[in-house]
This record gives C-alpha cells, sequence and structure tokens, in this order.
C-alpha cells in the first residue's frame, strides 16, 4: 500500500512548508473551507475514521456532539500526549510531516466552529514541541493559520502546550484539567467534553494520528478512505512494532492485516530465530495475546472479539525467554506509578497488585496470589473507575494471570516462606511536647 | 419531579436530586466518604456504587441524577454488595485499622461502614505490608489541625473545603498514586480561619482538631442544638458535652446561615462555656463579701431596688430575646428605670450559607438585632459612658461582658458612685465595684432565643446544669420580678415569656418556640453525614 500518513519519512526537508506545499499539502483544508462545517463533518463520518488514540471512537461522531448553538467559543484539542508504553507513532508523524498534523487541526477546528486550537504535547517531546512551534510559525506566515484565513473570514489560533510528564494526562479529562493549569486528575463523565470541555465550553479531543488522516479524507474523498481497510475499520494504521523483533519501527499498514503479517513479514520475524510468546496487540493497556492468537485480525472490532484491543496500535512483541511475571510486575509498576491517585480501586489496586507481583519476582510468591491478582483487577475495572486507567491496567494483568498461569504457579513453586512482618510501630521518643502533650 | 425506585420503595424527588439524597428520602442509606452534601461531587471513594436496571455496569449515585422512572438497587444487589466489599478492602488495604487509639473512632464513617454493613466481618487476602508516610503520622499542619496521613482515604473533603468553601486554597494533594498525600499549598501553615471544618469534613481520623484531640471519646458525649454565640451572624451549632463539661461546638446543618460551616473563632469559644468564676450570690458588706442563699438575696435586694428612685440598667447583646423582654419589662416599664445595650462590632467575621454566599458579621453580639426589635435604646461607646456619667440610686449591670468599655478602669468608677447590682459568670473588673453578685449560667445552661443579623430568630436549648448556685439569666430575672412583687413575670421557663412576644411584638408574630429549634436531626450519627 502506498504510504500516507509516513509519505515524508525519507524526503529531504519535509517538515518545511514549500515541501509540503508542492505534496498537495493544505489543500484539504481549502476544499473544506469551501464547503459548510457540516458536510467537512458528514465526510468524516462518511469515511468511518475511528480515533486512532486507543478507544477507536467514530471521529465524525465525536464532533457531532459539540452544540452547534453554543454562543461561546469551542475548542479543538490535538493529543500528543503520546505516553502509552510501546507507542511512538504520533512522534513519528511530527518529526517528518508536522504541517499535516495542523492541517488536520485547521480542518477539525473548521468543522465543529472553533477559532482556537491547543496541542497538547507530552513534556518529554521537547525537540518535537519546537518543531511544532516552527511549522505554526510557518503555516502562519503562509496564510493557514491567524485571522481571516484565505480571505474566507475564518480565524484560527493554534498553541502548543507542553505537558508536566504524567500518562494520565492523556486521558483527555485530564488533559484538559492539566490545560486548564491543574493538576492532572480525570474529571467525572458525564457532561462529556464535547459539552462542557477545557474552560467550561465544548471541546474535543483528537489524537494526532486521527488528525493525520484528514486532509487525506477532504483531497481524495471519505469513498477512498473507506475503501482502505475493512468494513467500520477503515483508513491506513501506524503499528509502532517493539520488543524482540527483527526490525522494530512504524509501520503504515491498512487496518484489516493479521498480527503475523506485522511481526513476520513487515517487522522481520523473533529476533535470532526465536518463537514468539506473546504480544500486546495495542500498548501496555490491551489483554495480552499469545502465540496462538498471531492470526488475530488487527483492527478495532476483531481485535475486541478476540477480547483485547487495537488501542493506539503498538505491537509489543515478546520472544521465548520472556518470563511474565516479571513483564506483569513491569506493568504494575508503570501503572502503580502513573495513577494518579483519585480513585480508591485503582490507587490502592495498582499498587497492591505491584506488591503482590514484586513478591513473586522477588521469590516470596504465595499460593493466593494469582487469585488475588485477579480479584484486585476485577473490581479495579468495569466501570468501578472514574477513567480507564483501573482497567488499563487491569486488563493486562489479569490476562497475563489468566493466560500464563503456569509461570505464575512455577513462580509460586519455587517461593520461599514469607519473612514475618514488621509491624509499622512508631518509635517512642520520650514526651511530646510539640503538640502539648 | 421524578418518581424512581430505590431498593423496592418508590419515591418522588426534586429535579436534581443524586441518588444519595433520593435513597435518604425514600428510607435507604446509601453509604459514602467523599460525597458531602455543600461540596462538589468527584466520585472518588467509589463506595456508593448502584445498580441501575438497564445499565450494565454500576453506577455512583453520588454523581448519577435521579430520572424518571428509574429503578435501583443497593443494599438488595447482590453486585453492589460485592462492589462495595471490594472497595472496602481496597480502602482498608493501606488503612492502619488504629480505632482504639484513633481520636475520630466512634464518629468515623469508615468505622460506621465497616461495623454496619459488614458487620465488621472482613476477608482481606492482603499479605503486604502497609503503605506508610514516615513523618506524617502525626503533623501539625495549621494551628487547629493535627494530620495523621496514615489513615487518609484520599476523598479530598478538606482539599474541596479549602477551595469551595473558605477559599484559601491552602490544601493541595503532593505526589501521585498511592503515595498521594495531603499537604498545605506551598507548605504554608494551615491558618485557614475555617481550618478546624477540614477536620470536620474528614470523614477518618487522619485530620483531627487540636483542641479537642484525646479529650473525650466520641460516643460519650451529647449534642444540643444551639446557636454560637460569637457574632451576629448566628452560626446554628451542637454543643457536645458529658457530664456537665462542654468539649465542643460542632456546626449544625443550617443551609441558610453556616451550612455545615463553623469558623475557627466560633467553634473554640466552646471552652469558654466551662468557665464560671462567679459560683455564689453575694452582696458586699463593710467587713467584707457575705454568701447568701438566693431566697435572702431577691428578699434583700427587691428592698434596694424599691428604695432606688432612679434606675439604670445595661442590658447586653449577649442576652436572649427572653431575657431582654423581662428586663424592659421589670425595669423599664415597671419600675420607669433607663435601659440600655451598648453595642460594638468586635473583629468582622464571615460566613458562607448554603448557596455559597459570603454573609458578613454586624457586631460581635449574637442578638443585637433582637434588641433592636424589642425596642431597647442600643449605645455606642461614648453613648455608654454618657449613659454611666449620669447620676442613679441604683446601677444594675446584667452582663459586664456587654461591651469592652465595661472593663475599662473608667466605667469601674463611674459605677462606684451608686450601688450596683451585677450578674456575672466570669471575673470582671466592674466586679470590683459592685454591691450584688449574682451568678449568671453560661449559654450552655440556658434557654432562649436569638435574632442573627439575617433576621432569623433561633432558639438554643438546655445542655448542662449551671454549675454551683449559678442561674440563667431569665429565671434571676423573673425570681427577682416576683420578690418586687410583679407575680405576672415570675415565669418558669422561657417559652412563656416567647409566647408574650409572639402575641405583643410584630416581629415575632407566627412563630412558635417549638419549631425554632431547627433540630430535626437528633442522633449523632445522622449529623456526622453532613459534617
Amino acid at each position: 500500500m502506498e504510504s500516507v500518513l509516513l509519505r515524508a519519512r525519507g524526503v529531504a526537508n519535509s517538515r518545511d512548508i514549500t515541501t509540503y506545499l508542492q505534496a498537495g499539502g493544505w489543500e484539504g483544508f481549502k476544499k473544506a473551507l469551501s464547503m459548510p462545517p457540516e458536510a467537512v463533518t458528514q465526510e468524516v463520518i462518511d469515511s468511518e475514521l475511528r480515533g486512532r488514540g486507543g478507544a477507536g471512537f467514530p471521529t465524525g461522531r465525536k464532533w457531532s456532539f459539540v452544540p452547534k448553538d453554543h454562543p461561546g467559543p469551542k475548542y479543538l484539542i490535538c493529543n500528543a500526549d503520546e505516553s502509552e508504553p510501546g507507542t511512538f507513532k504520533d512522534r513519528e508523524i511530527i518529526e517528518y510531516d508536522p504541517q499535516m498534523v495542523l492541517e488536520g487541526i485547521a480542518i477539525a477546528s473548521y468543522a465543529i466552529g472553533a477559532h482556537t486550537a491547543y496541542i497538547y504535547i507530552r513534556g518529554e517531546f521537547f525537540r518535537w514541541a519546537k518543531i511544532l512551534e516552527e511549522a505554526i510559525a510557518q503555516a502562519r506566515a503562509h496564510g493557514f493559520l491567524g485571522k481571516d484565513i484565505l480571505n474566507t473570514g475564518y480565524d484560527l489560533d493554534v498553541w502548543v502546550h507542553r505537558g508536566a510528564g504524567a500518562y494520565i494526562c492523556g486521558e483527555e479529562t485530564a488533559l484538559i484539567e492539566s490545560l486548564e493549569g491543574k493538576r492532572g486528575f480525570p474529571r467525572l463523565k458525564p457532561p462529556f467534553p464535547a459539552v462542557v470541555g477545557v474552560f467550561g465550553k465544548p471541546t474535543v479531543v483528537n489524537n494526532v494520528e486521527t488528525l493525520a488522516c484528514l486532509p487525506h479524507i477532504m483531497t481524495r474523498g471519505a469513498r477512498w478512505f473507506a475503501s482502505i481497510g475493512r468494513p467500520r475499520n477503515t483508513g491506513p494504521k501506524l503499528f509502532c512494532v517493539s520488543g524482540h523483533v527483527n526490525r522494530p519501527g512504524v509501520y503504515e499498514l491498512p487496518l484489516g492485516v493479521t498480527f503475523r503479517e506485522i511481526i513476520f513479514e513487515h517487522a522481520g520475524g523473533i529476533r535470532n530465530g526465536r518463537k514468539l510468546k506473546a504480544f500486546f496487540p495495542g500498548g501496555s493497556s490491551a489483554p495480552v495475546l499469545t502465540a496462538d492468537e498471531v492470526d488475530v485480525v488487527a483492527d478495532f472490532d476483531s481485535c475486541a472479539a478476540a477480547g483485547t484491543m487495537l488501542g493506539s496500535g503498538a505491537v509489543i512483541v515478546m520472544d521465548d525467554t520472556v518470563d511474565m511475571v516479571e513483564v506483569g510486575r513491569n506493568l504494575a509498576h508503570f501503572y502503580a506509578h502513573e495513577s494518579c491517585g483519585q480513585c480508591t480501586p485503582c490507587r490502592e489496586g495498582s499498587d497492591w497488585c505491584l506488591d503482590i507481583l514484586n513478591r513473586l519476582v522477588q521469590g516470596y510468591g504465595h499460593p493466593s496470589d494469582p487469585d488475588q491478582l485477579l480479584r484486585i483487577c476485577r473490581f479495579a475495572s468495569q466501570g468501578m473507575t472514574i477513567c480507564p486507567l483501573g482497567d488499563a491496567f487491569s486488563l493486562p494483568i489479569s490476562s497475563l494471570v489468566s493466560k500464563f498461569r503456569n509461570e505464575f504457579a512455577a513462580a509460586i513453586a519455587r517461593a520461599k516462606p514469607i519473612p514475618p512482618k514488621k509491624l509499622p510501630v512508631m518509635p517512642w521518643v520520650g514526651k511530646d511536647v510539640r503538640f502539648g502533650g | 419531579m421524578p418518581k424512581l425506585t430505590i431498593d423496592g420503595r418508590e419515591v418522588e424527588v426534586p429535579q436534581g436530586t443524586n441518588l444519595i439524597e433520593a435513597a435518604r428520602l425514600a428510607g435507604v442509606e446509601v453509604p459514602y466518604f467523599c460525597y458531602h452534601p455543600y461540596l462538589t461531587v468527584v466520585g472518588q471513594c467509589r463506595i456508593c456504587m448502584v445498580e441501575i436496571e438497564g445499565q450494565p455496569r454500576l453506577a455512583i449515585a453520588c454523581a448519577t441524577a435521579a430520572a424518571d422512572g428509574m429503578v435501583v438497587k443497593s443494599a438488595t444487589s447482590q453486585r453492589v454488595k460485592e462492589a462495595r466489599e471490594a472497595v472496602m478492602e481496597f480502602l482498608l488495604a493501606n488503612h492502619p485499622l488504629d480505632c482504639p487509639v484513633c481520636d475520630q473512632a466512634g464518629e468515623c464513617l469508615l468505622q460506621d461502614h465497616a461495623m454496619s454493613e459488614q458487620g465488621g466481618n472482613f476477608a482481606s487476602g492482603m499479605l503486604e505490608t502497609r503503605r506508610t508516610f514516615p513523618g506524617l503520622e502525626r503533623r501539625l499542619l495549621g494551628p487547629h489541625v493535627i494530620q495523621n496521613q496514615n489513615r487518609c482515604i484520599h476523598c479530598s473533603r478538606c482539599i474541596r473545603f479549602t477551595q469551595e468553601i473558605s477559599e484559601t486554597w491552602a490544601l493541595t494533594y503532593k505526589n501521585r498514586g498511592n503515595n498521594a498525600y495531603i499537604d498545605t499549598f506551598d507548605g504554608r501553615p494551615f491558618d485557614d480561619p475555617f481550618s478546624a471544618c477540614a477536620a470536620d469534613v474528614c470523614p477518618v481520623g487522619a485530620l483531627t482538631v487540636r483542641e479537642f484531640r484525646f479529650r473525650k471519646r466520641a460516643w460519650k458525649l451529647s449534642s444540643t442544638p444551639s446557636v454560637c454565640p460569637g457574632c451576629s451572624i448566628g452560626c446554628n451549632i451542637w454543643i457536645d458535652h458529658h457530664e456537665r463539661i462542654v468539649y465542643r461546638f460542632t456546626p449544625r446543618e443550617n443551609p441558610e446561615i453556616n451550612a455545615t460551616w463553623l469558623c475557627d473563632y466560633g467553634r473554640f469559644l466552646s471552652e469558654s462555656l466551662n468557665q464560671q468564676d462567679v459560683v455564689h450570690p453575694k452582696r458586699r458588706l463593710k467587713e467584707g463579701w457575705q454568701k447568701l442563699p438566693w431566697a435572702e438575696v431577691f428578699r434583700a435586694l427587691a428592698l434596694d431596688v424599691k428604695a432606688a428612685k432612679t434606675l439604670r440598667v445595661v442590658a447586653s447583646g449577649y442576652m436572649s430575646n427572653e431575657e431582654l423582654y423581662l428586663a424592659r419589662e421589670l425595669f423599664a416599664r415597671r419600675l420607669q428605670g433607663e435601659l440600655v445595650v451598648p453595642v460594638f462590632m468586635g473583629e468582622p467575621r464571615k460566613m458562607k450559607n448554603g448557596r455559597r454566599q459570603w454573609l458578613y458579621s454586624q457586631s460581635a453580639l449574637p442578638n443585637l438585632e433582637g434588641a433592636k426589635r424589642l425596642g431597647i435604646r442600643t449605645v455606642d461607646e461614648e453613648g455608654l459612658a454618657r449613659f454611666l456619667y449620669g447620676a442613679a440610686d441604683l446601677t444594675v449591670v446584667l452582663d459586664p461582658q456587654a461591651h469592652p468599655f465595661l472593663a475599662t478602669p473608667e466605667a469601674v468608677q463611674l459605677v462606684k458612685v451608686s450601688p450596683t447590682v451585677v450578674a456575672a459568670r466570669v471575673d470582671a473588673p466592674l466586679l470590683e465595684a459592685a454591691t450584688w453578685v449574682l451568678p449568671a449560667a453560661s449559654l450552655a445552661a440556658n434557654e432562649g432565643t436569638w435574632v442573627s443579623s439575617t433576621g432569623k430568630v433561633q432558639r438554643f436549648a438546655v445542655a448542662v446544669a449551671p454549675p454551683g448556685e449559678a442561674r440563667p439569666l431569665w429565671q434571676i430575672l423573673a425570681l427577682l420580678a416576683r420578690a418586687l412583687g410583679f407575680a405576672d413575670l415570675a415565669v418558669t421557663t422561657p417559652s412563656q415569656v416567647f409566647q408574650w412576644l409572639v402575641e405583643s411584638e410584630q416581629s415575632f408574630a407566627g412563630l412558635d418556640w417549638n419549631t425554632l429549634l431547627g433540630a430535626e436531626q437528633t442522633s449523632y450519627r445522622e449529623r456526622q453525614h453532613v459534617g
């Protein structure tokens, strides 16, 4: 398949706006400006584009939730807080083709009637924040951003906002809180951001890759976009393959290829000729799939049918040298560290999981541990928490426990007895004069 | 008005009511920790999970608005029961369970829930060592609040309180995940004027009030509805007492005045109610003080009062409407004396009501409005001095605390020139000049009504019996009236006087003594759910 989202990879001066214009850039936005906003939204609905950030929600429908008759400002946010372990696709797009992201932002802002757009970029992406700043300056100089764009009377300003380093700020309501200058705590939904978003105004949050698809949908049409992939799972998708493969990297493939193709054809198979053991199909938050399930089709619906999710399209491949208990510990460490601490099941559960898995890895397992892990995961997921982080840590860990129970059992079988606990007793330091006795 | 069914009970609730409040109206108790009726809903604790028919997932009752035809299951649902048990297991995983030495025990929502819904039966697979916060086990956050972070269940009520109610934004979370802890913003001392309310809203013993800590176990306290004597706003309080000692004030819910809040100044007046320096009625003779039984006092005092041709009386804005009415009737109308109430502003105070509007104090006196309504002449400091400069055969000071001027040497000199009757509770310079000293009871031992500066007539009830021979002022006035021969004024309860007020005063018309207490919630447990 021809390269769409990564077409600028390997092109000289690909970030420069003149290169982008030569490749037919900003034509999609010009076309969008000639249409009424509703028609743009309809075009995106027809293209059946689904959000590339992880949840796979239809983008056009998300836009249509924004109240049409809202008198005040509306906002568009480009979510570039790419922090899901194993995901590095947005960075790739920004690295080679920042103008495409900006054009997508412009089209989406026009469709929902926003005159201000924010790019919320991960704090660690300092270099890419600078790339975007330069791209915005160029687009503004060429009149694609700013006041009265191309004499149509449409105004749009784009600002780059750097995050402060929290995984949770990739969740759209936590991102909004963070953008408002607050602590990155997810909000209760409803109301959804499309109704009450940033600064209390209707807001649409779209992923970088989602927005990057829009210029192509506008220039080549919804029908072209929908012809790629499978029904309801259309368009090109970036897959970030990492782990024990020969050629890790970002691959642009149509939705609907199998994971076998991704891992063995495109990524060159498992390193050193070893065997595939398991892989995460969509970032670390997706339930793990075993080598037997490698023929699952890589699209949103097929992954859901296989009991997992496509997520951000980050395929983390593990060969047969990997200890799945250690994988669980690694994941639990990440999620316990990144849980925002707001609601009970996730805050306590993620840390508890980490404690259990740490103990298992250190050789102090207990026969009750696998069931305890499953119980924690069961009650930290499926609506027990405010945001999906509860699901994000509990689904992969519970899938690891249930699919590789034998490895957990082996770890427990070679375990030493748990050393007796030291109760945390506060030392008595004599008469406490500080607080009046 | 949506009509819904909760645990098989039908109930009709106002539009916009959440399921916790709707369930309460239906008589079903849904547990909660982070929800507070006067704070924004955050849905953090997840204990209020309920099952709604037709929805695949459990919903949190605090953030779900009641809708018409909703069928909600709380205690009757097995799924809800399992989910709540799991949330309790999560909460207790790192909670120290030091209830025997925790000062919140007895008024702890976590403990209440653990004991009432699960009967104290817990099975936890927790093999790990608890997470602790070394150094934060007993830390003075500010002048009044002590923190034990190990007990914190991260409900964020205290943070929301400082953001939404006291508006100082003093408290915040620091760190993340399971290591998140409560700290003051910028590490400054937590010297919010409402700081103890943060300990009030704390559902567990993570924040406790320094002044009350370890003085009395919560379940030993009895609570009496009363009104704060701190200023003219008239915040509703509970006087918590045990064996005739007042231990603390806690806010009593009143959406129109103080919602469920109380400022630190008012709250810590509680200790002052225990002070009773004057315990016996006594008369000054040449050879010194002579203690007399009350009966003797009234007989002798009546003679003195009758002998006086001119009489001047200083009443007080701390006196109840009933006492002011008796004083006006007896001294001003029957005995033709002069009666004044001194006015002073004191420190300005403020309070936020249930609609989140600030109320500001008009004066330091809780019943100045009542004195005005009764038509008693009010005087400022200058007027009071001028009043005392005038000659009289007998001066009666019903409250030496009525104005700071009464504590000055000047005032003492002014009263000294004539025989003086002083009704007092605590030592005051004016007692040096008194010929009669009558022990008056404190607010905790008194009963009556006050009018707040917002015009609300509010009643306070008797919490404790007066110490020693002290008597409430209305009783002293009534017995003096009888000794003077005005048997019709010799009431046996202030409610009789209140009835006269209702009949004779326009601004009291239509009020009913029995409904003025506004203390429909009398049980201790219920009260904790809003405070």
